[in-house]
């Protein structure tokens, strides 16, 4: 069978790195990038199964790149998990809690993330 | 059968503090890592070892002098003699063996557990009895305490270190004077780490070593082998309590111990630190202002705490399933995330400058450097917001005094105001710096932002912490003028309300001689 290919998005390479020791000892093929942009051309020449997306990053944020996709209606199918350390309370801020659901995502996983509970989210959304 | 003993570190080098000097090396001494890389002691492992020689001086822990030791070439030529069975990072923490590195690794998540009780809900009391649990666990000790500096009761003496205790299920208070009769006193007096060893032992007091007082024990009926005190500080560097850790079975703390202890001591610190700024709230700080603060520390640390929780799981299941390669490149992740976790808390206390050495303390170095280090920090951040950050390097200051620490944080802080001030398209903040005819160097951060009303410019500008009246919490530009202050410098502050707002920063030649030596 083949490997599900997932696409990290991050432009923390420590994150990055990290997540991808995650989920490759666990038989998933990892794919990454650096920011939203980036991501959205991953996506085309990637095609990943699922994409984990962080939320604050340069070029376009995984709010922006994540609405992007959904919008797309030959890639509104792969699943996202977006991930951010945004604090709840914070009402004043470019990143308001809600845009998680104005991005469609289908899970949001708060910093510091358990990694059982990224791999568990992880295998759900996987066919 | 064993394999013969190779080369050791003092014998490469020839520094000449081997095992049979008049003055051994750490090193040459730590029999705990006796045959590793089929070394005499550490000698081939030292770069584990805090207190090694390196680039001619006494060195400290591993993080502290990784660059040296990665450079040196030992290490490399450790590695290549070794093969397979080399082994790089195990005492990275003093941790020998894969049992070790899962106790170092429970020891790093109790911190990074305190960290989120920080993070999440305040209650000092509650975060200090479980800061002294952790310390209590991490360090195998049988008690740990927090004692906090209080004024001596009847108004004459010397201050006290006050605590409460449980022994034989009732409570008990303790007080201890702040004074040479006992190690804690000695702790909070000298305002350094004290490691008491088998106190009962008949052998003579070395010179220096500390007192031990007896009397804590009379008084809860045990026997002390082993006793740990290490001071807590307020952001002015003083004394504000001491967190001690007690064993009566084990002969001696490890210096992992301590290491572990001076760590739960930033978290006690932060605890005080928060509640004492939740206390000011009545005075000129509103609520939200500390929320907000309490909201941006809680993401930094979350971010931290995100990695450090991921490469904790994956050495642990690098373990099980014996990837070494994974266990070493995850304890790089770590050991890089827990020192940003201990540079964090460091510039949430504010700390003011110390002593020749101390990283807050005046040196001559390139102002400009430093400044453009700082704005490095928000590279990405500005990027993220589409705000343009410009840095204008003046000349003239390429070997100026000043505290590096203390000039990068105030530069980040008013970095901070600015990013918060301007739109998110088509913001700008400029970073400028020049010397002036008088000889000061300047340090310019402007921003097409917001702006402030007069009254907020002229009440920021006579130093009134107000944060009601200004974006953020105000706390950032009260560290800014702290620091200039310690620099005997001047501030300025320029705005229009729209048009945004300029801070400059005057600071004095040579700040140190006008303020005379560093106690």
């Amino acid at each position: 069978m083949a490997q599900a290919k997932i696409l990290v998005v991050d432009d923390d390479p420590d994150d990055l790195k990290m997540i991808s020791m995650i989920l490759e000892p666990e038989g998933y093929q990892v794919v990454t990038a650096e920011n939203g942009r980036d991501a959205l051309e991953k996506v085309e020449s990637e095609d990943p199964d699922l994409i984990i997306l962080d939320v604050m990053m340069p070029e376009l944020d995984g709010f922006a790149a994540c609405a992007k996709l959904k919008s797309s209606p030959e890639r509104k199918g792969i699943p996202v998990i977006l991930l951010t350390a945004v604090a709840k309370r914070i009402q004043d801020t470019k990143y308001p809690l809600d845009g998680v659901l104005r991005a469609e995502a289908e899970e949001y996983l708060e910093k510091p993330t358990k990694p059982e509970d990224l791999l568990e989210a992880v295998a759900r959304m996987l066919p | 059968m064993g394999r013969a003993l190779k080369t050791n570190c003092w014998e490469l080098k020839g520094c000449g503090r081997g095992p049979e000097s008049a003055e051994p090396c750490p090193a040459a001494t730590d029999t705990t890592s006796h045959g590793t890389n089929r070394g005499i002691n550490a000698g081939r492992i030292c770069w584990t070892v805090p207190g090694t020689l390196g680039d001619g001086f006494v060195q400290g822990a591993f993080h502290e002098k990784q660059p040296l030791c990665l450079s040196c070439g030992f290490i490399e030529q450790v590695r290549r003699e070794e093969g397979e069975g080399f082994r790089f990072l195990k005492l990275a923490r003093g941790v020998n063996d894969p049992r070790s590195l899962r106790a170092t690794l429970e020891q790093v998540e109790a911190l990074e557990a305190i960290h989120q009780q920080l993070s999440s809900r305040f209650d000092l009391d509650r975060v200090l009895a479980e800061i002294t649990e952790e310390a209590k666990r991490t360090t195998h000790a049988q008690c740990s305490l927090v004692l906090l500096r209080q004024p001596p009761p009847s108004g004459k003496g010397p201050p006290q270190l006050r605590g409460r205790f449980t022994v034989g299920g009732r409570k008990a208070d303790v007080a201890i004077p702040v004074d040479d009769t006992s190690a804690v006193g000695c702790a909070a007096l000298n305002n350094t780490s004290v490691n008491v060893k088998d106190p009962y032992s008949p052998r003579r007091r070395k010179p220096g070593e500390p007192p031990f007082s007896k009397r804590f024990d009379r008084a809860c009926g045990c026997r002390t082998r082993s006793l740990l005190a290490v001071p807590i500080r307020d952001a002015q560097d003083q004394v504000v309590g001491v967190i001690t850790a007690v064993n009566s079975d084990k002969g001696y703390f490890s210096q992992d111990d301590q290491w572990f202890l001076e760590h739960f001591v930033v978290e006690a610190s932060l605890a005080l630190e928060k509640d004492a700024l939740l206390k000011a709230s009545a005075s000129t700080m509103t609520l939200a202002s500390i929320g907000e603060t309490v909201a941006a520390l809680s993401h930094c640390i979350k971010n931290i705490a995100h990695t450090l929780r991921g490469s904790s799981y994956i050495i642990k299941r690098a373990l099980q399933r014996n990837r070494m390669e994974d266990v070493r490149s995850a304890w790089e992740l770590l050991d890089r995330h827990v020192e940003l976790l201990a540079d964090l808390a460091s510039d949430v206390l504010t700390q003011p400058f110390g002593p020749p050495g101390h990283p807050d303390a005046f040196v001559v170095a390139d102002l400009n450097e430093t400044v453009r280090n700082a704005v490095r920090l928000f590279e990405g951040e500005a990027r993220a917001r589409a705000v343009e950050l410009v840095l204008r390097l003046g000349r003239g200051l390429r070997r100026r005094r000043f505290s590096k620490r203390g000039v990068y944080r105030a530069v980040v802080n008013l970095i901070i105001n600015a990013l918060e001030t301007v739109p998110h398209s088509g913001g700008q903040v400029v970073v400028a710096t020049r010397k002036n005819r008088a000889g000061e160097a300047v340090i310019t951060v402007s921003d097409n932002g917001s702006g402030m009303d007069e009254r907020t410019r002229q009440a920021l500008s006579a130093g009134v912490l107000d944060p009601g009246r200004v974006k953020g919490t105000g706390l950032g530009l009260a560290t800014v003028r702290s620091i200039v202050e310690k620099h005997h410098g001047r501030i300025t502050i320029q705005s229009k309300p729209g048009k945004g707002s300029r801070f400059r920063l005057y600071l004095p030649t040579d700040p140190e001689e006008r303020a005379g030596p560093l106690p």
